[in-house]
Order: structure tokens, then sequence, then C-alpha cells
């Protein structure tokens, strides 16, 4: 947990964050927009306090209601990873500026990303499907694609425990506890 | 995908085997169902009976190269009795062709020198590389030579999850292959699914695509777990029952093969 | 007379008469569509001279099923196009309907060569998200059976370089000292490969005789085997002049291509998780990182020089492990109903072939929101379109196989 570097997000990317800078253990988190992605990752590498040269990390997150992209990276600067949530986008049609023109190596990262989740890249130049058969229609790790299974599509409401649909809560007896007489 | 119990009348084509084999699975439940019913419900007794449905992928065009006249069934559990149960001399009075030495240096020959077709797919591929190289080594029974070309090999061995987008490629390599030619499914991906039973994008099982002569489970099978099931491909090839025109689906296999 | 009665006489594939147009078309090297991307274009547009070669899933290669449409001008590779996918099980999104202890074992199978790196990660981001504290026993079994997966991975790899290029030989070294080392972690884990043995919270079974007597046989050995090992390849003419000098990677561009692991040491960076993000008992424990191809890049000798290198570090490492072992329990006590609270976490550890990371998204049930996996092999395989720009057909391989890649993990 880095406090200086806190501090030296909070100072440099001041209005763009559209978050707190959170920190837990050892990783520190922050929230932009979309559109911002390109500037602030390029501050971030060519930053000589910051010199996060390693991307760690590039995926798509589905929220539910919103599509994220997140990026780790590590700088020789810091001892904490750093986590940046692209946050924000619709559902319908989640677009985000490509990282290929600053870490070339994202650009398979990115195309995973669009497999899964259709979320699209714009700069990448080979933005198509990796994993999935060209002519596949759908993207699977998106919330409403439901493995062919039932209980997963089951609802859950609180604890989406795998066997709820198979065995019922009545049949396994509660646990009594033995109180000790005093 | 799955054939359920419900399905079993649409998908079976109706053969000798199938009607002879009812009865004496009736019987075989009713001894079995004072102590099972507790256990076992309506639906499942249905299962038992095995699920014979044509190999509509693939047929072989020689298939005087795999089997020698006999039925498909000898040893099924529920023919033990009735006049389908066939012993070993029994099976060669049903020939049309009396086997010659010939033919036996030919079944021989065959059996020890199964050449297997490079393909791994996935983790199952380092436990067939293991059972290839110095410590449990194939070479033994003259199945060193791992051929790159499916136009050079006898033997494919499935080891590795087989993806629907693999399918076509691996399906190509079963149809690429000369006759007469074996399959081995390797692992619990191939024979079932495996812990990926419930993935959008695996076949579970490779037995929806290409006829399996013998399964080796396992995840993934020891080495000499593989060469058990190729000492057993090794028998089937010299007694000519593999190929069979029709695969079982159910939890009846037969128990001497 | 057979019992089938009427056989299903379904005609065969390679029958020419019913074989449509784009049945035919989709095992061509060229796409049957348009092109849809400004790259495809460009690759799919041949020149005066030039052809498609489709080095296609099945390829006596050991990686697994890899594609790869070359594009040559005679022997010279042009461009190339790897096409993945072919080993996609959808692990992410099994993952995300599984507990999180089952995740552990869905896992194994991504890197299946050192499945003990890929059970890591994710047990150390479900740790953070919990808040479990590990015991330092069960930190350093991981440690001791991690360092033992590695070497035993690095001499699969020198077995499968060589391979690659066409000795058969080597390959049965590699698999005698692999056999060694992996019956000793199946002492330890029950499992020969998928070993499904780190815990949320430690391990899952304590150190026991069978593992230590043939640990100890084994380190007694182990670096005069090492020795044979290097000697195996390193002064053999044709692997040398074969490897030198073909697929040079400076560390800029290694860097900015997102490389990590042996790949990126070998072209100068000094990264290695273990020393950059130190995690588990690492910083207790002595060890140098060692890198290759300071100036000008590292060619793919130089990755394999450096594979080498690790191995002895590894054996170093082993060596303090058993010196330092601590006693005391191996398993954090956790429930078996394990419900964190909503949250991410991300770990990444330094597998054999590179920066294994995982991200995890909780959100307070017991089964996880989202899981990312990072995989290296994924990451590392971009460099084979660079660096195999104008090199030989003949090369493809070497620079292939000297960047290690996993299909497993590369297709997840």
């Amino acid at each position: 947990m880095d406090r200086s570097l806190r501090a030296r997000l909070e100072a440099r990317f001041a209005g763009r964050l559209t978050g707190p800078v959170r920190q837990r253990h050892d990783e520190t988190e922050i929230r932009i927009r979309p559109a911002d992605v390109i500037e602030v990752l390029r501050t971030l590498h060519d930053d000589p306090e910051l010199e996060f040269v390693v991307l760690a990390d590039l995926c798509g997150v589905d929220t539910g209601t919103h599509m994220q992209v997140v990026y780790h990276l590590w700088s020789a600067k810091t001892p904490d990873w750093l986590r940046i949530v692209a946050d924000g986008m619709p559902r319908e049609d989640p677009r985000c500026p490509s990282l290929t023109g600053l870490w070339p190596g994202a650009e398979w990262m990115e195309r995973e990303t669009y497999d899964m989740f259709g979320i699209i890249f714009e700069g990448n130049r080979d933005l198509r499907r990796i994993y999935m058969p060209p002519d596949y229609t759908s993207f699977p790790l998106r919330k409403d694609f439901y493995l062919a299974d039932d209980a997963a599509r089951s609802p859950g409401g609180g604890v989406r425990h795998m066997e709820q649909t198979q065995a019922p809560a009545q049949a396994t007896p509660r646990v009594v506890r033995r109180t000790v007489k005093a | 995908m799955a054939l359920t119990p419900d399905g079993a009348g649409e998908a079976v084509t109706p053969d000798a085997l199938a009607a002879d084999v009812s009865p004496a699975a009736d019987a075989a439940d009713a001894t079995d169902a004072t102590a099972a019913s507790a256990l076992v419900t309506g639906s499942e007794r249905d299962l038992a009976r095995p699920l014979v449905v044509p190999n509509t992928l693939w047929t072989s065009m020689r298939p005087d190269a795999y089997r020698s006249g006999a039925p498909a069934v000898t040893h099924l559990r529920e023919l033990e009795g009735s006049d389908l149960e066939l012993s070993d001399t029994a099976r060669w009075g049903q020939l049309e062709v009396i086997p010659t030495k010939a033919d036996l240096v030919v079944d021989l020959i065959r059996m020890n020198s199964l050449w297997p077709l490079l393909s791994g797919l996935a983790c199952c591929a380092i436990e067939m590389m293991s059972a290839a190289t110095s410590k449990n080594d194939m070479d033994r029974w003259g199945m060193f030579p791992f051929r790159a070309s499916p136009r050079q090999a006898d033997v494919l061995i499935v080891a590795g999850t087989l993806t629907t987008k693999m399918a076509g490629p691996l399906v190509r390599l079963w149809e690429q292959m000369p006759e007469p030619k074996w399959c081995v499914a390797m692992g619990d991906c191939t024979c079932s699914g495996g812990r990926y039973k419930r993935s959008y994008s695996t076949i579970e099982g490779i037995d929806r695509v290409m006829p399996v002569d013998v399964y080796v489970p396992g995840c993934p099978p020891r080495p000499e777990g593989l060469i058990y099931g190729m000492m057993k491909l090794g028998q089937l090839v010299k007694e000519r029952r593999g190929q069979w025109p029709e695969h079982k689906i159910g939890p009846n296999v037969p128990t001497d093969v | 007379m057979t019992a089938s009665g009427t056989p299903h006489q379904h005609p065969s594939l390679d029958d020419p008469r019913i074989m449509l147009d784009d049945q035919i078309g989709q095992f061509e090297a060229v796409p049957p569509y348009p092109p849809r991307t400004e790259r495809e274009a460009e690759f799919y547009s041949l020149r005066d001279g030039e052809m498609f070669v489709n080095m296609g899933p099945q390829h006596p290669s050991t990686h697994g099923v890899l594609r790869v449409v070359l594009k040559l001008n005679g022997e010279q590779v042009v461009d190339l196009d790897p096409v993945l996918g072919y080993l996609h099980r959808g692990v992410e999104k099994l993952c995300e309907n599984s507990d999180y202890h089952h995740i552990i074992s869905q896992i194994d199978p991504l890197e299946y060569v050192s499945s003990l790196f890929m059970e890591w990660a994710p047990v150390m981001a479900f740790e953070k998200l919990l808040d479990v504290e590990v015991p330092r026993r069960a930190e350093y079994i991981r440690v001791l059976t991690g360092e033992l997966l590695r070497v035993s991975s690095h001499v699969l790899y020198q077995g499968w370089m060589a391979l690659d290029l066409g000795g058969l030989a080597p390959i049965l070294y590699s698999f005698i000292e692999r056999d060694e080392i992996v019956e000793m972690l199946a002492a330890v884990t029950g499992q020969r490969m998928l070993f499904n043995y780190f815990r949320i919270g430690g391990v899952n079974g304590d150190l026991n005789h069978e593992f230590m007597s043939r640990l100890g046989d084994w380190m007694s050995r182990a670096a005069k085997q090492h020795e044979a090992n290097i000697g195996l390849l390193n002064e053999n003419e044709i692997f040398v002049r074969r490897m030198r000098d073909i697929g040079r990677l400076d560390g800029a561009t290694a860097l900015r291509m997102g490389t990590s692991g042996p790949n990126l040491r070998a072209s100068g960076v000094p990264f290695d998780v273990r020393r950059a993000h130190p995690y588990s008992v690492y910083p207790e424990l002595e060890f140098d990182i060692p890198t290759r191809g300071g100036n000008g890049g590292g060619d793919s000798l130089d990755r394999y020089l450096l594979r080498l290198d690790e191995v002895s570090q590894s054996i170093r490492i082993i060596d303090q492990c058993l010196h330092n072992m601590p006693d005391g329990p191996i398993m954090a006590r956790l429930p078996r109903l394990l419900r964190p609270r909503p949250g991410r976490a991300w770990a990444a550890v330094e597998a054999p072939r590179g920066l294994f990371g995982t991200y995890v998204i909780s959100d307070g049930t017991d089964q996880p929101f989202r899981m990312k996996i990072h995989d290296p092999s994924f990451v590392n395989l971009q460099l084979v379109g660079l660096l195999m720009k104008n090199n030989l057909l003949a090369d493809t391989m070497a620079v292939m196989a000297s960047l290690d890649p996993v299909m497993g993990g590369i297709d997840k």
C-alpha cells in the first residue's frame, strides 16, 4: 500500500479520475473514462516519476450494467501493482481506444477481449476473433451468455451455489450447535 | 445433443441385437430390482439398457479388415445364457471365410507395428510423450514412430480436449488416415468431455465425431494406463474386433473386451 | 452376417462428389470470406512470387494445436499469422460458475507442464480477497514444489527445443529427468501432472517420507545432471548454428510487446516477478536473476541458455528451502463455503514461461464474478510474427520453440 503513489496519481491525474484512488493490500486502483485511456496510460508510461513500463494484463469485465476494460501495470518506482479501470461503457456498443499504439503487445489481449465481450477497440489493426471460430456470433463471457447447464441459469439470489437446483436446502440438515451449559 | 431415454425410441436402428438385449436386460433388472430399487428410479433403469446408435458420421470402406464376420457384441453381460452368447470357438463358427495362417500373420504384423499419429492436443499429450520415452517405452511394442502425416499412421491416439474449432481438422485427419485404422480416446476429455463437460466450446467426447476403439480414462492417464490401453488395442487388432458399426451410449460397457 | 442389420451407408468425406465448396473453403489457408481487418487484408493479399503455406493445427511440433499461416517468398518467410483457438476450453467461463475451491482444479490444465504455478496465482488472489494468511511451512512447500516444477519444465523445454529442430534423442533425456521429478511430486500431491495441490490458505498434504527420500536422491545428483544436460547440446554445432542470430529481440521491443519471463530476461531486461514484486517467501531466499543478451538483444540461443541458467538458480532455491523449512501447519483454517467480501484482487507469479497473473472480482457469493487469467505464453506468442520476418522457413520452428509456448495456456 503505497501512499506516495496515491499522492502522485492524484496530483497527476486530478481531472481525469472518476473515483477515489483505492488501495488494498499491494494494489492501487484508479478509475477513468474510456476516452482518457490513451492519455493516462501514456503519461503513466512516459513520466519519469511513474514509469509504468510493464503492461501486465488487459482484460474486459461485464458488470451486468456496464462494460469495463481493466489494465494492470507494474513500475520499478513503486512496490504496488497499478490497476486502471476504464469504466462506463454501455453494453450495447462498448468502445474503447486501443492500446496498440503504446504497447503493441496489447493487440492480442484486445482481440481476446473483443472475442469474449464484444468490446470494440478503436485503433486495433487486427480486431478479429482469436479463440472462437470466425463465424461465431456470440460473445461467451458476457453475463447474458449462459452455459448450457440449468444450474448456471438459475437466478441464485444471494448464494449462487451450484448444487442448489439439485439438492434443495431442506435436504441437508442444519448443524445443531451444542451450547456449553455454564 | 445428449440422447435421453425419451429419445431412445427414435434414434435406434431396429436390429436383432437390440431386440434380443431387452428381454435379457429385463431379466437382469428384475433380479437386481429389489436391491437397487431404493436408489434407481424408473428413468435410470431405462438407461441400464445399452442404447445402440448407428455410426452416421463414418463407416469403413473395408469392414473385413476389422471384423471376421462375427457379430459386433460377443461378451455383453445381458447375452449370457441367451443363444447369442458366444465363446471363442463359437465365434469362428460364424465365419464365411476360414481364417488362414496368413491372416494370423497379417494380424500379428498389424498388432506389433501400430504407428500412432501425433495428435496430442493438450495435457494428455505430455503423458503420451512420457509413455513413448525411455521410462515407459512404447517402442517395445513397435509404437515409437509417431508419424506426423496421417497418411502413414495406423492409430489415432487423441490425447487432449477436442474443441469445436479443432473438430473439423481432427475428423479430416481421421479421414485422411488409410485403412485399417483404429482410434484411441486418451484422457477424460476425449472419453466424455471430462472436466469441460459444461463448456461452450468443447466436444463432449470424441465418439461424437469418430468411432473409438479403446477408451483410456484418466486426467491425465498415467503412461502405464495408456500402455494398457494400447495393449487392449493390440488384442482388438489381433482378434479383428475393432470398428464397431454401432457404438454404445450408456453405462453398460461390455465386460470382457 | 453381421448383427447390424442394414448398416447406414454414409459416403466418406473423401468422396469428391459430395464436398461442397464452402466445406472445402474452411480447410484452405486463406479464409473464404473477405478480410475484415486491416491486418487481415494486408496479410492475405499476395504479391508476386509469394504463397501461403498452412502449418496446420496438427503438426509434429509438440507445443500443441497452433495453426500458423505462413506467407512465403520461396524459402523466406515474409509474414505469418498465427491462428489460435483450437484448444479454447472456456476456462474463464467455467471458473465463473465454480466454487473458489473448485477453480484450483479447473485452472491446472492451462499450462499443463507447470500446473502448480497456474494454481499459485489464483490461490494468492483468493487469499487477498479473504485476507487469509498462509502458514510459513505451506509457503516453503509451495516454493519448493514450484521450483522443482520449474526445473522440470525447463528441462522439458530443452528436449522440445531439440525435437523441434529435428533431434530426436534429447527429448528422451528430458523425459527421464521429468519423470523423476514428477514422480517425486506425485508422491506428495498424488498426481503426475495436473496436481491440484495448492489450496486457499496453504497446500493439500504435507511432505512425506517418500517425497523426501526421492528428493534427497535427486538433489544429490542434481548439479551433476544439470551439467550433463548443459553439455548435451551446448556444443552441438548444428544446434548452435541453427539458433544463433535467429530471432533477435531487444529489451525495449520486448517490453513494448508485453513479454515476460525468460524471453524478456534473454533480451536483457532483468524483470522477474519474484524480485520485482516479491510474493510468498522469496524475499528470504537468495537467488540471482540471470539475464542474457544485454547488447543488441537476445537471440534464440540466448533464450535457450538462459533457461539453463535458471535451472541452476532453482536448484539453489530448492536447497535453501530444504535447509530452512519451518515446522507448523500446512493450511490455514478456512470454512468450506467461502464467501469473500465484494472486491477485486490481482496476483501474479513467475511461471516458467513468464508472468502468470489472475484478476478476480468477487461479488460476495461463493463463485467469483469474473476471473481473468493472464497467461504469459499468450502474450509471448505475438513475438513470433515480429521475429520471423525475413527468416527462412526452417527457422520458424527455432523461433517458435525458443519462446516456449504451451497451447493450453494460450488458448485457455
